[in-house]
């Protein structure tokens, strides 16, 4: 009873076509880089043979590409050399989609050799012309074929009187809306871009005249260190393929010598985030300009250019497959950097300080990685410091064997380096990205190298105290201060410091900063979000302590507030510096700090109107 | 007075996240206070929130964002509300951490967002999913198990986390449950690269190391470890995360287990929230025990802003010191929780002398 009944999918391969078009390529133009992809695997292909078979070894490889026509009239076509296809190929490449010369156990199958998928790269054709002609001669059979292919997925096949050369020639005939892909520029722009480095030459014929169009040598390739000779020309071609014209490049090369390149240090500063888009060569083809991930992240300074015979690209070709294998790859060209920086340290230091100004960033991130990189780096990392922005090596000198004080927030940083650089207090602001990490790594490359972090309670440990007579004088004076400031979490002390203009230092730990926010936080949100801070600052409240307002005694102003005996005023005065000092250091008022403000301006005011009398 | 914290926000924008970043925002966010600037400030605060969240600073978020909340329900016309009841659900994800806040606390807020979400059309699936990710967060298995099952028979709307965060969270479920076969089955998608999102695998490949590595299969977990220690080592959001790899390692190869200790131990000392500070611990003293502890010193080199750790120390002092600070932790978790999860978990992870 039961009866199945079997189909097939039909698959348009017109809507197929348009898919690729739209959706997998970015652009049409990719129809040449499978065709020149179909052509190196020929050629690969034809290599191969002449190992084993008797085939002379002097074979050289060769593509090249005619334009003949115009307008509508317009023929691109693409010739190689290469191993050419037997009917039974022809019935098995080009006549069943989806088929790869990849699969299978002949020649054409050796998974190392080949980049292409001839069949489907094919294919991408029809995004410039409605015709495809494939004339084709096997090395191996010698009779001349014919196949016609069109885009509704017809195509004619037939064996040709005349007798072909060796290889394959693809005929493409422009397409109405596609003649910009068929201008002999952009032809030869987009061979170059795809095929610059392939190790035979690819030749453009236009009216008559033929011309080379890839780099005419690339025996580099096999050994990068050669690059180092030809530096001109090697920035040449830095221009000519990555666009920019570089200063600087390091030779990249893994120990198998499977995978190599070019860096170019980019002779700019740039951004942290910004994208790594290197160009990388799956065997000599370009895969992509927009690989990321084929060096480590901390090379952001370096823009490369990459050959690779060993990594598997993804579907898009943009990027390659995390495994082990990229994980090698990439530590490797890393350490190729690395080697280059540390033997500029030893030998042209004036070359790697110009690198290490440009990108200092990038470095910094290599040195919190890697401590073997500190060592010889870290003389050389510049650091903001109250004695201005200095190289490490001088800010140690500096230190002549102390500890370097550091403040680990640029906040912290910013509440002391007044009164530290008036003292002339070497402290460094390890605020900014990596620093503090740095700092803190130091002595673990060096012993000798000590570092103290710094909070801006330590600095007032070098104030100078009150002698017991001042003491004595102004200790009622200080419990009026201390009840003014009581509400606000706030103690005050009397010092003497520098510099003397500054009358007084606001001092609060990250703790009670975090209080602070938490507190005016409370004053704005709902009453749910109220509850839940409060509960929080319970916890943070433990470590927060007290904010300190110091008053400095060698300040004329404050040495006159002391002199008042008005407990008003004082407690005004007291009020005033401290609100003063909030906003100075950009601390948002809360209510009853503006609340605060208020009164004493008022009592200010009042005074001031009353003729002096309160003076 | 404007200009000033546009190019505070343009400065902040250049650097990746963390503490650097939040501070100019803060300085920013300071400044626009300061002037009155309200919406200039809300749009700050986002950025904070943004930020903080990512990178270790939940207090910090949650700050900011009480802040924008407050702000938006005086105008809630002048705001985008999506994206605020998007950031909502950050929020959540995070108030487990700190056990200061109490149980019945964060159900209110999880009750506020549901009912903010009512108010804007949006379903019930959040929070049924937030239901489950906090009954987790708060070693209520049981509970959670409940909400995993109802949360899945919502559709998805427009404030539903993505597919993969899903789909890790459950992954989590049977990682906390110790159910290692579902636990791997519910990781597939993720492990095949099919469900993938901001934190998706990072978050999951810690999770089936375990579970793979007891099945037998050490040398798939050695390849999620690599893959998946690499995602996350430069990123100070996923402390917890790398607190997981500690624990493999711990298991299958505590001398390179040391290695990732020392590399994030300052970023586990100076960490906002106390939940991730208390697996790292955990997982540090489980590894350390693992290791040769007679009377070795400085095995592991300890951060400069430890104070404590400035001099020798031996692996047991660093066991010693360690070990109470996880501990109290988890006893606190515990108390606000109502259970016992968190001491047991550290009871399995940690050798009783």
């Amino acid at each position: 009873m039961s009866q199945t009944d079997e189909y097939r999918f039909q698959v348009n391969l017109g809507g197929m076509i348009d898919i690729l078009a739209n959706h997998l390529y970015s652009s049409p133009r990719v129809f040449i880089r499978e065709v020149l992809q179909n052509a190196t695997d020929a050629i690969t292909a034809r290599k191969e043979l002449g190992e084993t078979a008797a085939e002379s070894k002097s074979f050289e490889g060769k593509v090249t590409v005619e334009l003949s026509g115009s307008g509508e009239q317009q023929v691109l076509m693409i010739q190689d050399n290469g191993i050419g296809l037997t009917e039974e190929d022809i019935h098995r490449f080009l006549s069943i989609i989806g088929q790869s010369s990849k699969k299978g156990t002949d020649l054409l199958a050796s998974e190392t050799s080949f980049i292409g998928r001839f069949g489907i790269g094919l294919l991408s054709c029809f995004m410039v012309s409605d015709e495809i002609v494939v004339l084709t001669r096997s090395v191996q059979e010698g009779v001349s074929m014919e196949w016609r292919g069109k885009p509704d997925g017809t195509y004619t096949i037939r064996r040709l009187e005349t007798e072909l050369p060796v290889g394959t020639q693809i005929y493409l005939r422009c397409k109405p809306g596609s003649e910009f892909y068929y201008e002999p520029a952009q032809v030869e722009e987009s061979l170059f871009y795809y095929g610059a480095l392939l190790p035979y030459p690819v030749m453009l014929s236009v009216d008559g005249g033929t011309k080379r169009v890839n780099l005419p040598s690339t025996s580099w390739m096999q050994d990068p260190e050669q690059l180092r000779s030809r530096r001109s020309e090697v920035l040449d071609l830095g221009y000519r393929l990555m666009g920019e014209r570089f200063g600087d490049f390091i030779p990249l090369r893994t120990a198998s010598g499977r995978t190599g390149g070019i860096a170019f240090i980019l002779p700019r500063s740039i951004n942290l985030n910004s994208k790594r888009l290197h160009r990388v060569y799956l065997k000599h083809m370009l895969v992509s300009d927009k690989a990321e991930n084929v060096l480590p992240e901390w090379a952001f300074f370096i823009k490369s250019l990459i050959w690779t015979d060993e990594l598997q690209p993804t579907a898009s070709r943009e990027y390659f497959y995390e495994n082990e294998q990229l994980d090698g790859v990439r530590s490797e060209l890393g350490t190729c950097i690395r080697q280059e920086l540390l033997r500029m340290a030893e030998y042209e230091p004036d070359r790697l300080q110009h690198w290490i100004r440009l990108h200092e960033l990038s470095m910094k991130a290599l040195a919190v990685e890697d401590d073997e990189f500190l060592r010889i780096m870290h003389r050389w990392f510049s650091f903001e410091s109250t004695f201005g922005r200095r190289e490490l090596s001088e800010l140690i000198r500096e230190a002549g064997g102390r500890p370097l004080h550091y403040t680990s927030t640029v906040d912290e940083y910013r509440q002391i380096t007044h009164v530290a650089a008036a003292q002339s207090m070497l402290v460094i602001n390890g605020g900014y990205i990596y620093d503090t990490e740095i700092l803190e790594k130091l002595h673990w490359i060096d012993p000798a190298l000590q570092t103290e972090r710094l909070s801006p309670e330590d600095v007032s440990m070098s104030f100078t105290g009150l002698t017991q007579e001042e003491r004595e004088q102004y200790y009622s004076v200080l419990r009026v201060m201390d009840v003014a400031l009581q509400p606000m979490r706030c103690r005050t002390e009397l010092k003497r410091f520098e510099p003397a203009s500054l009358p007084v230092l606001y001092t609060i730990s990250q703790d009670a900063l975090t209080l602070r926010s938490m507190e005016n936080t409370v004053e704005e949100t709902t009453a749910l979000f109220s509850n839940v801070l409060d509960s929080l600052k319970a916890g943070v409240q433990q470590n927060a302590g007290y904010s300190t307002l110091y008053f400095n005694l060698n300040n004329p102003v404050v040495a006159r507030i002391l002199e008042a005996t008005d407990t008003l005023m004082i407690t005004a005065a007291t009020e005033m510096m401290y609100v003063n000092a909030l906003m100075m250091g950009h601390y948002p008022m809360n209510r009853s700090e503006l609340g605060l403000m208020n009164r004493s301006v008022l009592h200010f005011i009042n005074w001031g109107l009353g003729n002096g009398q309160n003076t | 007075m404007e200009d000033t914290i546009y190019d505070l926000m343009e400065q902040a924008q250049d650097l990746p996240g963390g503490a650097a970043k939040l501070a100019i925002l803060e300085e920013a966010a300071r400044l626009a206070d300061a002037s009155g600037l309200k919406e200039l400030a809300y749009e700050v605060r986002g950025e904070i929130v943004d930020c903080a969240i990512f990178n270790g600073y939940p207090l910090k978020a949650l700050i900011a964002f009480s802040w924008q909340l407050g702000q938006f329900d005086q105008k809630p016309d002048e705001y985008d509300e999506q994206e605020l009841l998007w950031t909502y659900k950050w929020i959540l994800g995070k108030v487990c951490s700190f056990p200061n806040i109490p149980k019945a606390q964060v159900e209110n807020l999880v009750e506020d967002m549901r009912k903010r979400y009512a108010e804007y059309g949006y379903n019930e699936r959040p929070y049924h999913y937030y239901k489950f990710r906090i009954a987790m967060d708060m070693g209520r298995l049981d509970e959670a198990r409940q909400y995993l099952d109802t949360f899945r028979t919502i559709e998805r709307d427009s404030m539903s986390d993505c597919e993969a965060c899903e789909q890790s969270q459950i992954v989590r479920f049977y990682y906390l449950t110790g159910e290692d076969e579902q636990a791997l089955a519910v990781a597939k998608p993720i492990l095949s690269g099919r469900m993938t999102c901001a934190e998706v695998p990072h978050v999951t490949l810690s999770q089936v190391l375990l579970p793979l590595y007891r099945q037998g299969e050490a040398d798939k977990a050695k390849d999620h470890h690599r893959n998946g220690y690499r995602l996350v080592r430069d990123d100070r959001d996923f402390l917890k995360t790398i607190a997981e790899h500690i624990e493999y390692l711990a298991v299958a190869d505590p001398v390179k287990g040391i290695e990732v200790v020392e590399r994030h131990l300052h970023m586990a000392l100076d960490y906002e929230s106390g939940l991730e500070q208390m697996y790292f611990y955990a997982a540090m003293v489980g590894l350390l025990q693992r290791l040769d502890t007679s009377g070795k010193s400085r095995l592991v080199r300890l951060p400069a802003s430890l104070e404590w750790g400035k001099e020798e120390r031996t692996l047991t002092e660093i066991i010693a010191y360690f070990r109470p600070l996880a501990e109290s932790a988890a006893a606190a978790f515990d108390r606000r929780n109502g259970n016992t999860f968190y001491t047991n978990w550290i009871g399995e992870i940690v050798q009783t002398p």
